[in-house]
């Protein structure tokens, strides 16, 4: 194995020199820009610069290489995990169109590019060291994106992100660091050697490492920083955490658990905690009257499906995994981009109560709410729908058939949640709430573009067929 | 052909919301041509219409695969019927609304009839709960009727994801209603079950059934017409096309359960609807007990009573569709639905009271009517399959039956009339074509059964 840098890793990084580098790019625009960069010039350049990432990681589609000694994989795996990411990231700036100062908005954009950056690094991270470092890269960006709204509520957010995120990836770093211990090696693969199950630190190490995960996933019990945190943040950063960090954390996981010979023991708990979140998540649905904490506990009990699916570490648990990450990526950002339709400055769509009526003053938007809320619910004819029966298989499939009996039941418990909006939406009896209107074109064809996807996945589920040989 | 079937009431039935919300001609209008078009695409061409394309091909191969063939053919013809008179009998401020959702509840269950893919069932099976959602958000008095209908029946609608999950996964294709392999195995009770329970649910059996009478009750009566008449039959279908071909040895390992609450929904149905007082009540609780008797038949897995049952399931279909529509009318009428306030029509209106008689008549089983073609062949079925007692236990509440409609039909047609109500007129020319096609099916059914049994037979 070479020891130096080749030509060929850095190609195997560009999207991410890309993303990263570009981030320069528009701050120096802003800076050259006689007092402040338009927003639309920030965001215009944003978009073109995740853009260009993106379909530079589409070109590596299909090839393999381990760039840095094995530190970041390349391969169908990480693409599709950062193309995901990627499209989530050029909708959040898409949905920056209507909310945020003027002045400060290249520094967002900024900001939103290096965490996307990090979140591209952990898709690709095959060693302890990348994975922290693309997971600080991410999370940094992040405490300060939720901070820009200038409410309290969203210094608030940032403040309790940054303290209990912290504390998560110290749990994180001292469980590799004690894996590192039992190993000698900072790489996944070492993960194979034998007799590592005799090791105390491998137990121990493992155990921190998947409280790291859990918390960045926000499975229960580890989850009580996301719906606060949510509700603080600016809705285009909400949208953008609820989905890239879940994408980056379960593309670590999932290389995690698939480095593993033999880690069903280790994992079980892991798994349980997945069982647990999908039906406290949903349960904890039941009381929200907050849009944002309702989905962040929606994000909960959906990120607990996307780990069933991996139970077992079956071939194709992973791909139904990526399959329902993409589907949820868009039912998601569907939901926040009607909010943020209905939302000004003080994002009054993010109470649920703005939604009063809205059958009868905009039923365009109304119906488009609705499909949405139908596709996390899981009817079809949705992606939703066809994720649920994906994920069931594979956990059958894979000998797990409580979790999928958890699933079956979290899903009957979020019907309440998600159909209390529906009433307020059309019940004839209510009185409708105060009508906003923006016009936020940029939102509009986010919305329409979700909606498209969210049905073409339904009838061509394209689940990457060559994703699983690149995991390793 | 068969996706046209299923395409086009969706499609019409979204672009009638483009219509403005106080609309009811054009709406209407258009809503009768699209359920005569689907009523008539089939006869047209009653052996065509496949359509498949693969769909998933692992985990397990499933394909969106549609035909209707044999008895499908029956229950298509029986909704684009339902749906036609539903449509041509609504009268309600917000017609364009329910004509657009009786257009989407059409395209959803010819979905799950056509189906030859147990996974395609299930996708359109879920999708025709959600336009009875929608209408009871909008109309329903009360909200956790809405609920109530939602949560039960997606309930169902998730144990049948779950069981078909399993099912492709064991089997390794959901592509096979028609076939008749038999599906065997540890796994087969359990698979069974969470079919059955997403059939049982929709059908509905006892105890399972506690979301129907406030649904049909609080539902205008159109949508009551088409989901009493033909989506009730999704579970029964259910059971006769998925469990009995391919689930039978676990189907007679839960026969026990399954004969039991048969026989408990007939006379629960059948004692309840005696008590009632709402007419709307006393059809569903009478539905309830109608349906016991075909589950029982399919229980019994004996050929005679299964071909009893498709007989009577589309007797059902036809006598309650066309129940619910009359009582409709009466509720327009007489401003309730109390047969201690209700009375005289016989007098006032005789065309409307002479077509609630038939109706009523076909319900309780009269030779000559719909309804006993299907009673007696079913009964002499579960009486060949060995089932003496069922078969006994199951004539009590057919005999209910004809106490319980005939005090309905009493307290409606004699007595004297509800007084200081705004003038009564006898029935419309669009109300009397709305429900003369039912009663003609019904005269016809029971006259000569045997072009439905032969068909069935095949």
């Amino acid at each position: 194995m070479p020891n130096f840098i080749t030509h060929e890793d850095w190609l195997a990084i560009t999207p991410l020199l890309i993303a990263g580098g570009g981030a320069l790019i528009v701050l120096l625009v802003d800076l050259l820009w006689p007092k402040h960069a338009p927003r639309y010039v920030s965001l215009a350049l944003g978009i073109g610069v995740l853009l260009a990432a993106g379909a530079f990681a589409a070109t590596t589609y299909g090839r393999s290489y381990d760039a840095f000694n094995g530190g970041f994989m390349l391969g169908g795996f990480a693409v599709v995990f950062q193309e995901i990411i990627v499209v989530s990231a050029i909708f959040s700036l898409a949905l920056f169109g209507t909310f945020g100062r003027d002045d400060r908005m290249a520094g967002i954009t900024a900001l939103l590019l290096w965490s996307t950056t990090g979140a591209m690094l952990m898709a690709g991270a095959a060693n302890l060291m990348t994975i922290f470092l693309g997971l600080e890269l991410l999370s940094l960006a992040l405490y300060c994106l939720c901070g820009v709204a200038g409410r309290p509520a969203s210094q608030e957010s940032a403040l309790k992100y940054l303290i209990l995120s912290s504390t998560a990836s110290g749990f994180l770093l001292f469980g590799m660091a004690l894996l590192f211990g039992a190993t000698g090696s900072v790489t996944l693969a070492s993960l194979t050697l034998p007799g590592l199950t005799a090791n105390p630190l491998y137990w121990m190490g493992g155990g921190f490492f998947l409280v790291g995960i859990a918390f960045k996933l926000s499975l229960m019990p580890f989850h009580v920083w996301s719906p606060d945190v949510y509700e603080g943040a600016p809705l285009p950063v909400t949208a953008f955490m609820s989905v890239v960090t879940k994408a980056g954390t379960l593309a670590v996981f999932a290389r995690f658990a698939y480095a593993l010979p033999h880690g069903e023991k280790l994992l079980l708990p892991f798994f349980v905690i997945a069982g647990i979140s999908m039906i406290g998540g949903n349960l904890a649905m039941l009381a929200q009257t907050d849009l944002k904490r309702l989905l962040a506990y929606s994000g909960v009990a959906q990120a607990g499906y996307m780990v069933a699916a991996l139970a077992g570490a079956s071939a194709l648990g992973m791909r139904y995994a990526i399959y329902y990450l993409a589907a949820y990526m868009f039912m998601n950002l569907g939901a926040f981009a009607i909010a943020a339709l209905l939302s000004g400055e003080r994002e009054e769509g993010a109470q649920i109560a703005a939604f009063r009526g809205l059958g009868q003053r905009q039923p365009l938007l109304a119906a488009a709410m609705s499909f949405f809320l139908l596709a996390l619910a899981g009817f079809p004819p949705t992606a939703g729908f066809l994720g649920k029966i994906l994920i069931l298989a594979a956990t059958v499939n894979a000998g797990y058939a409580w979790l999928a009996a958890l699933l079956i039941a979290g899903t009957a418990i979020s019907l309440y949640a998600y159909f209390k909006i529906f009433r307020l939406m059309y019940d004839p009896h209510d009185s409708p709430a105060p009508a906003v209107r923006t016009s936020a074109p940029l939102a509009y064809a986010g919305a329409a573009f979700c909606a498209v996807c969210v049905i073409i996945m339904t009838f061509y589920p394209l689940t990457p067929s060559n994703v699983l040989p690149l995991v390793k | 052909m068969v996706l046209l079937l299923i395409l086009l009431p969706i499609a019409a039935g979204s672009v009638l919301f483009a219509l403005p919300r106080g609309e009811r001609l054009w709406s209407r209008v258009i809503g009768c041509v699209v359920a005569a078009a689907t009523f008539a695409l089939p006869l047209l061409d009653p052996n065509g219409g496949d359509f498949s394309a693969r769909w998933l091909s692992r985990p397990f191969t499933a394909s969106l695969h549609f035909s209707w063939s044999g008895f499908s053919l029956w229950l298509v013809l029986l909704l684009a019927l339902c749906t036609f008179c539903a449509i041509l009998a609504t009268n309600a401020a917000q017609s364009r609304t329910m004509v657009a959702l009786l257009l989407m509840l059409e395209g959803g269950m010819m979905g799950v009839f056509t189906a030859r893919d147990i996974l395609a069932f299930a996708l359109f099976w879920d999708l025709m709960l959600i336009p009875p959602f929608f209408a009871l958000i909008e109309w329903a008095p009360h909200r956790e009727t809405a609920w109530r209908f939602l949560i039960y029946n997606f309930s169902g609608g998730l144990t049948l994801l779950l069981a078909t999950a399993a099912f492709g996964i064991l089997s390794g294709s959901t592509d096979v209603i028609g076939g008749t392999h038999q599906f065997a195995g540890s796994w087969a009770p359990w698979i069974f079950a969470g079919f059955a329970f997403a059939f049982a649910v929709k059908t509905p059996l006892w105890p399972l059934h506690t979301w129907m009478p406030n649904t049909y009750a609080e539902l205008p009566p159109p949508f009551v017409a088409v989901i009493s008449a033909v989506q009730s039959k999704a579970g029964l279908y259910g059971f006769i096309v998925i469990a009995l071909p391919f689930l039978r040895s676990a189907l007679v390992e839960w026969r026990w359960l399954l004969v039991a609450l048969a026989l408990v929904s007939l006379l629960y149905g059948a004692f309840v609807a005696l008590t009632q007082t709402d007419t709307k009540r006393i059809v569903a609780y009478s539905s309830l007990s109608h349906l016991g008797l075909i589950v029982l038949a399919i229980a019994s897995a004996n050929p005679v009573a299964i071909q009893g049952a498709l007989v009577y399931i589309v007797a059902h279909g036809l006598f309650s569709a066309a129940l619910f529509l009359i009582l409709g009318y009466l509720e327009e009428r007489e401003e309730t639905r109390s047969v201690l306030k209700l009375g005289g029509l016989g007098a006032v209106n005789p065309k409307l009271a002479g077509a609630f008689t038939i109706a009523a008549l076909a319900a309780l089983g009269l030779p000559g009517l719909a309804g006993f073609a299907g009673e007696l062949v079913i009964l002499t079925g579960v009486f060949r399959a060995g089932y003496f007692w069922p078969a006994l236990i199951a004539l009590v509440p057919i005999v209910l039956a004809s106490a319980y409609m005939l005090r309905l039909l009493q307290d409606v047609i004699n007595g004297p009339q509800v007084a200081a109500l705004p003038r009564r007129p006898d029935l419309t020319v669009i109300e009397a074509l709305a429900v003369a096609p039912l009663l003609a099916a019904l005269l016809l059914v029971g006259i000569y059964p045997h072009a439905l049994l032969a068909a069935v037979m095949r």
